[in-house]
């Protein structure tokens, strides 16, 4: 769905390479979780997925990155935003209405869908991220986790069929969180791509399939979640903590006690513990 | 929250007028202050403003937004009561002739600057742009330019203040008396505030170009924006009222 050869970038005006020589496949039907340090790349690696490096960000740009098997270089934004969606960082900065449901419908407006249509997946986008409340209210009004609820409605509500998301949780309590990253599974389940940068180590632990341990613009670590998370010390060295229940489970291991298994959840953890008592 | 220019909701008389009706009012309200050269001519105007403010209920933002303007048009009234020299001294330095013109001035200021914001106050910004592009044929651009500048203003406000405190906490006293030392401490605020706001905007315009920006043109918004009796009838006012201006 999206691959990354090679790709070296820095930003117009510095020296710095924001992305080093990373290459990464990110197949269809995926869940990649990406983790880091800040100033690890993440946002950047976000940016040149979605086709905003090269079109909007400009840099000096190496190698290649291809959406749905489409060179990002030769494709123009508007093209690639029918295929992949993103929400960013800033979400004050990427609301275009004053009213959630006109920030809902804006895409929709501009990409032509039926008047009909589209009034009807305002209201089921909504109501999936469970904001169907909040349809008329002033977007100023919102709280942070609110708004970042209004900027996923508004990326979905294009049916991408590959989200792009950094820190999506960013503004959210651990409750919330875990319903944003519930919903992601299940759009990963209907068959969305779902690429998102995560601090939250624990949520990515428990749903994502691939993880990407970015460093100083480079990919440190890829791999299946369970096979990355086993590597918790390696992990450590670019600063990225396991989930505490990892830790815990491969302390275990490590002493030899009960069947050595790597836990990534709370759940897993109680059943590892009962086993090795009994 | 409670900004003077921010959105009020509501569903009252004012409320669903068609948008452009409220901006043609707002519009030739303010030709008929500068119209007119009769005193009694602009108290009706104000009274007419204050109210549109009360028939959108809001009439204690109508008041506070009248106040504010009251004092902003004292210091303004005292300027052109001291420079016109014409007409028979009433007091001291004081002339009729400059009592006149100042109340006029002054009254035509608040008189012209009301129904603006009221007609902000009181329409979405969305239906005012979207209305603009539909009925007016604005091209899209420079509705949505206009839109984002004024949806921009509370989140740089928020931003400001942010740094406002980030500044305190290291021991700036934004709290000083004197008033040059507090613009002397607020000045160079405004080089991490213009850095982050340019950032922002880019990821604004990003935000909206990866939602189809370009691909949007007049017939791309969904809603509607007929015009109705009740449309005609503010309309009609509105001749009237221009009218009136000529007239007197």
């Amino acid at each position: 769905m999206i691959a990354f050869e090679d790709v070296t970038f820095s930003y117009e005006g510095s020296q710095y390479k924001a992305l080093d020589g990373v290459s990464l496949r990110v197949e269809s039907g995926d869940f990649l979780g990406i983790i880091g340090p800040s100033g690890a790349g993440k946002s950047t690696l976000a940016y040149a997925a979605m086709g905003a490096i090269p079109h909007s960000l400009h840099g000096d740009f190496y190698g290649s990155v291809r959406v749905d098997g489409r060179d990002t270089f030769e494709t123009d934004l508007t093209e690639l935003a029918r295929v992949v969606g993103a929400v960013f960082q800033d979400i004050d900065a990427q609301m275009v209405a004053t009213v959630v449901e006109d920030e809902v419908a804006f895409g929709l407006e501009n990409f032509g869908a039926p008047r009909e249509a589209g009034e009807a997946r305002i209201a089921e986008v909504l109501a999936q991220v469970g904001i169907a409340d909040l349809r008329h209210r002033e977007i100023a009004s919102l709280s942070g986790g609110q708004k970042q609820k209004v900027a996923l409605a508004a990326v979905l509500a294009l049916r991408p069929r590959a989200l792009v998301l950094d820190e999506p949780t960013g503004e959210l309590d651990p409750q919330s969180s875990r319903q944003v990253f519930e919903l992601l599974r299940a759009l990963n389940e209907q068959g969305t791509t779902i690429v998102v940068i995560e601090q939250k180590i624990m949520l990515l632990g428990e749903f994502a399939r691939h993880l990407a341990v970015m460093d100083g613009g480079r990919l440190s670590f890829y791999g299946e979640t369970r096979s990355i998370l086993a590597r918790a010390l390696d992990l450590k060295g670019v600063g990225v903590n396991v989930p505490r229940v990892t830790t815990f489970s491969l302390g275990l291991r490590a002493a030899g006690v009960g069947p050595g298994r790597l836990c990534v959840d709370v759940d897993e953890a109680e059943a590892l513990v009962k086993e090795a008592i009994a | 929250m409670g900004g003077i220019l921010d959105y009020a909701p509501g569903t009252t008389v004012v409320h669903r007028l068609n948008p452009i009706v409220k901006i043609v009012f707002a519009f030739c309200t303010c030709v008929a202050a500068f119209l007119t050269e009769s005193l009694p001519a602009l108290c009706a105007l104000l009274a007419l403003d204050v109210a549109a403010g009360c028939a959108g209920g809001i009439p204690q933002r109508t008041l506070r937004l009248l106040s504010g303007l009251v004092k902003v048009s004292v210091f303004l009234f005292v300027l052109q009561v001291l420079f016109i020299r014409s007409g028979t001294p009433v007091f001291f330095f004081v002339t009729d002739a400059g009592v006149h013109t100042a109340f006029l001035v002054v009254l035509r200021l608040i008189v012209a600057t009301m129904p603006l914001a009221l007609m902000l106050a009181l329409t979405p910004m969305s239906d005012l742009s979207n209305a603009l592009v539909k009925v007016a044929r604005l091209p899209y651009h420079y509705a949505f330019a206009f839109t984002t500048a004024l949806r921009f203003i509370p989140v740089f406000t928020g931003e400001m203040r942010q740094i406002m405190e980030a500044q305190t906490a290291r021991g700036v006293e934004f709290d000083t008396g004197n008033p040059l030392r507090k613009v002397s401490l607020i000045l160079p605020l405004c080089i991490p505030m213009l850095v982050s706001s340019v950032g922002r905007v880019q990821q604004s315009a990003l935000a909206a170009e990866t939602r189809g920006f370009y691909l949007r043109d007049r017939a791309s918004g969904y809603r509607d924006y007929p015009f109705g009796a009740l449309d005609a009838a503010a309309l009609a006012l509105t001749a009237a009222v221009v009218a009136f201006g000529v007239v007197l």
